[in-house]
C-alpha cells in the first residue's frame, strides 16, 4: 500500500480585483496523489489551472488569497501555517513549482550556480558554499545537464536548456511534490520530449515523489501522467486514469477537449476538428447551475439551474454533469456513428469544419 | 570571450576617435559662424575716444595678427589643433593675454565641486525614493508620485530662481551669488571654507532638486516592472527570502539608471550653465557664457571640446561598465 503524498480537500482560493470583487478561480478542488504517481490537469486557458498550481503551494500573495480547504503534503497540513514558515520549511523542500514561463524564471543578472546557492541558503543558512557548488555539479551530471551551464547566466542558455535548468533548480532540494505548470508548452516538439523525459526521470530517480503536470493539451497527458483531471471554470469536471480520460471521456467538456485537438494517427486525414463554441464564463458572476451548460451541446434546461455535485462512477472515476454516465455514453456512441457515416459519404454541408478533404 | 571583448573595444575606440575628430572640427567652425567680430569688440572697448581711424585700423590689425585671425580659416584651424595639442588652447580674446587653459583651470574645479556631488546626491536620493515607493506602494507611493512628477517638471532655472528668491532674498539666510564672500582671498582658512560652504548650498540644492524627481520616477517604474517579473515569483516559490529578492530587483532596476548617471556626469559642464549663471558661480558655465557674449572663439571652442570629450568618455566607459553589470548586454555585444 503506497502512501498518499499530496491530499487536497475542498481547496478554495480567490483573486481580489482592484475593484474589490472576489473571483473564485479555484472552487472546492479536492485531489489525491499517491507516492510515485503523477496527475495531469487539463483545461482551456482561463479555467483555473495555473491558479490551482499557485494555490497548491500554500503560499499566497496578492491578488491571490486563500479562502478555505486543506493541503496535506505527506501527512503534514500546510494550509494553516504561518507564511514565513511555509516559505522556510515547505516551499522548495516539500513542494516545488516549475513556472509557466520558465524562459523568464531566472534572474537575468545572476549566474545559475549563484541562484542555486540562494535557494539552498534560504533553507539551510549554514550550508557551505563550496559544498553547494559540488552538490549542484553532482546533480547536474546526474540529470545529464552540461556542467558549464552552472557558470552561465540565463541569457547564455537556449530555451530548452533554460527549461531543464529550471527543473533541476526546482528539484534541487528533493521536494516531495513537484508542480509543473505547462513546462513544455513554449518549447518545440524535440525540446518538449526532452523535458517530459526529464520529468519522468526525476520520478524514477527519486528526486520527487509525486508530480502534477498542468497543460492545455489533454492528449499530451496520456504519455506523461498516470491520472488526468479536467478543470473548467475553477472546478474539477472529471477525473480518471489517463487511458480512460483520453479514450472514454464522459463529461461533455472533456470530450470537447479531446475532439478539438488533432492526434496524428491513422485516419487523421479524415478527422473532423470540432471546436467548443464560446468561452469560459466570467467567474466574477459564475453561472447558477452547471458552469459548462451555456456551451454544452447536450445541456438540458435544468442544467442551467441545478447545482452540479461531483459524482463517483466506475472504479476511481468521477464527473460533474446533469446527465447520467449511460445517457452520455449513448449520446456519444450515436454521434460517433453519425461522424463515421459522414466521412464515408461526404456531402457538402455547413456542419463541423473538415480539416482535409478525403482523396 | 576575451577575443570578443578585444574586438568590441577596438570597434568602440575607432568610433570614439571618429566622433572626436568630427567634434574638433565642429567646435572650431561653429563659434566662428556666430554673428559679431571679437576684434572690433575688443578695440571698441580698449581704444581711447580720440583715436583716429588710422589708429583704430592699426589696433585691429595688431589684434588680428596676435590672434592669428589674419590667416586663412585652414591656417586658423591648424593653430587651434596645435594649441589644443599643447594643452593651452591659445590666448583668450576677451581676457588677453590670459591663456584659455588658465581660464578653464580656474573654473573647472568649481564646476566639478558643485556638479559632481549634486548629481550623485540627486541620483542616490532619487533612486532610493523611487525604489521605496515601488516596494511600499500604498499612501507613500500615492503622495510620492505626483510630488516627483512636479519636481521633475520644474525647469532648471525655475528651481534656482525659486531657491534664490526664498532663501537669499526673502529669508536672507543664504548669500545671493558667488562662490565665496567677494571681500575674501581664496585660502585654506576656516573662515574662507565656511564662506564657500554657505555659498555652495543654493546652487547645490537647485541641481539636486531637479534631478531627484526624474530619477525617482524612472526608478519607481523600473522597480515595479522588475517586482512583477517572473523570476521574482519563481524565487518566492523556491522559498528565497524577500530581503534577497528585493536585492535582485533593485540591482536589475538600477541598470538603466546607471545610464542616466553616466550621461549627467558626462554633460556636467553644459548642465552647469544655468545654475552657475543664476548664482554667478565662477565655474566653466559662467566662463562659457562670458565667452559667448564676447565672441571669444578659443574659450568657446575649448569648453565645448571639454564637453564633447566628457560626454564621449562617459558613454565609452558606460558601454564597458554595462557589459560587466548586465550579462544580457555582454551576450549581445561581445559575441
Amino acid at each position: 500500500m503506497s502512501k498518499t503524498m499530496l491530499e487536497v480537500n475542498g481547496l478554495t482560493t480567490k483573486y481580489i480585483t482592484r475593484f474589490h470583487e472576489d473571483v473564485y478561480a479555484v472552487d472546492h478542488v479536492s485531489l489525491k496523489i499517491e507516492q510515485g504517481k503523477s496527475l495531469g490537469i487539463a483545461g482551456e486557458s482561463g479555467c483555473g489551472k495555473s491558479t490551482l498550481a499557485l494555490s497548491l503551494m500554500g503560499y499566497y500573495f496578492p491578488p491571490l488569497h486563500y479562502t478555505s480547504g486543506d493541503i496535506i503534503i505527506d501527512g503534514k497540513n500546510i494550509s494553516g501555517m504561518d507564511p514565513d514558515e511555509v516559505r522556510r520549511n515547505v516551499l522548495g523542500t516539500e513542494i516545488a513549482y516549475i513556472p509557466q514561463a520558465a524562459m523568464n524564471a531566472l534572474n537575468p543578472t545572476r549566474k545559475i550556480y549563484k541562484f542555486i546557492e540562494d535557494v539552498i541558503l534560504a533553507h539551510n543558512p549554514k550550508a557551505n558554499k563550496k559544498d553547494i557548488y559540488e552538490m549542484a555539479r553532482h546533480r547536474f551530471s546526474e540529470l545529464n545537464l552540461p556542467l558549464e551551464a552552472l557558470d552561465k547566466h540565463a541569457v547564455e542558455l537556449s530555451g530548452g536548456m533554460k527549461q531543464r535548468v529550471v527543473i533541476a533548480i526546482s528539484t534541487i532540494l528533493k521536494p516531495k511534490v513537484l508542480i509543473a505548470d505547462e513546462p513544455s508548452s513554449a518549447l518545440d516538439v524535440t525540446s518538449q520530449k526532452v523535458v517530459i523525459k526529464m520529468l519522468r526521470d526525476m520520478m524514477d530517480k527519486g528526486f520527487i515523489q509525486a508530480m502534477i503536470f498542468i497543460t492545455h493539451e489533454l492528449p499530451l497527458l496520456y504519455n506523461v501522467t498516470d491520472d488526468i483531471m479536467v478543470m473548467y471554470a475553477g472546478q474539477i469536471v472529471e477525473r480518471g486514469s489517463a487511458k480512460e480520460m483520453v479514450f472514454d471521456p464522459v463529461h461533455p467538456y472533456s470530450r470537447g477537449l479531446m475532439r478539438s485537438i488533432l492526434v496524428p494517427e491513422e485516419g487523421t486525414r479524415d478527422a473532423k476538428l470540432i471546436a467548443i463554441p464560446g468561452t469560459p464564463p466570467n467567474l466574477k458572476r459564475p453561472p447558477q447551475g452547471c458552469r459548462f451548460a451555456e456551451r454544452c451541446r447536450y445541456a438540458q434546461p435544468a442544467c442551467r439551474y441545478n447545482q452540479m455535485p461531483i459524482l463517483d462512477f466506475d472504479q476511481g472515476r468521477s464527473y460533474r454533469c446533469g446527465l447520467s454516465v449511460d445517457e452520455l455514453r449513448e449520446i456519444y456512441r450515436k454521434e460517433d456513428e453519425a461522424d463515421a457515416q459522414a466521412v464515408a459519404n461526404p456531402v457538402e454541408s455547413d456542419g463541423p469544419v473538415r480539416l482535409t478533404k478525403g482523396v | 570571450m576575451t577575443k570578443g571583448l578585444k574586438k568590441y573595444l577596438k570597434k568602440k575606440i575607432f568610433w570614439f576617435i571618429v566622433t572626436f575628430i568630427a567634434a574638433i572640427i565642429l567646435n572650431f567652425i561653429l563659434p566662428r559662424m556666430m554673428p559679431g567680430d571679437p576684434v572690433n569688440a575688443i578695440v571698441g572697448k580698449s581704444i581711447s575716444p580720440g583715436a583716429t581711424a588710422e589708429q583704430v585700423q592699426e589696433q585691429i590689425a595688431f589684434y588680428k595678427h596676435q590672434f592669428g585671425l589674419d590667416k586663412s580659416l585652414l591656417g586658423q584651424f591648424g593653430d587651434f589643433v596645435k594649441n589644443a595639442a599643447k594643452g593651452t588652447f591659445g590666448v583668450s580674446y576677451n581676457q588677453y593675454p590670459r591663456t584659455v587653459s588658465d581660464i578653464i583651470g580656474s573654473g573647472i574645479w568649481w564646476t566639478i565641486a558643485l556638479q559632481l556631488p549634486a548629481i550623485l546626491v540627486g541620483w542616490i536620493l532619487g533612486n532610493l525614493l523611487g525604489a521605496v515607493a515601488a516596494y511600499k506602494r500604498g499612501i507613500w507611493d500615492k503622495a510620492f508620485m505626483p510630488a516627483s512628477l512636479f519636481l521633475s517638471a520644474i525647469p532648471a532655472f525655475g528651481a534656482a530662481v525659486i531657491l534664490l528668491v526664498v532663501f537669499a532674498v526673502n529669508l536672507k539666510i543664504a548669500p545671493v551669488n558667488g562662490a565665496y564672500d567677494p571681500g575674501m582671498i581664496p585660502s585654506f582658512t576656516p573662515k574662507f571654507i565656511a564662506s564657500v560652504i554657505a555659498h555652495y548650498q543654493l546652487p547645490f540644492w537647485s541641481i539636486v532638486i531637479i534631478s531627484i524627481g526624474g530619477q525617482a520616477v524612472g526608478m519607481r517604474s523600473m522597480s515595479i516592472y522588475e517586482l512583477n517579473a517572473d523570476y521574482v515569483k519563481y524565487a518566492r516559490f523556491l522559498g528565497i527570502k524577500d530581503s534577497k529578492i528585493v536585492r535582485y530587483v533593485f540591482r536589475n532596476a538600477m541598470l538603466p539608471q546607471v545610464t542616466g548617471l553616466a550621461m549627467s556626469i558626462g554633460s556636467m559642464v553644459g548642465g552647469a550653465l544655468v545654475a552657475e549663471t543664476i548664482f554667478s558661480y565662477p565655474g566653466l558655465g559662467m566662463a562659457m557664457l562670458n565667452a559667448i557674449g564676447s565672441s571669444d572663439y578659443p574659450v568657446i571652442s575649448a569648453i565645448t571640446l571639454i564637453i564633447t570629450v566628457m560626454v564621449l568618455l562617459a558613454s565609452f566607459l558606460l558601454d564597458i561598465i554595462y557589459a560587466f553589470i548586465d550579462p544580457r548586454v555582454k551576450a549581445a555585444q561581445f559575441e
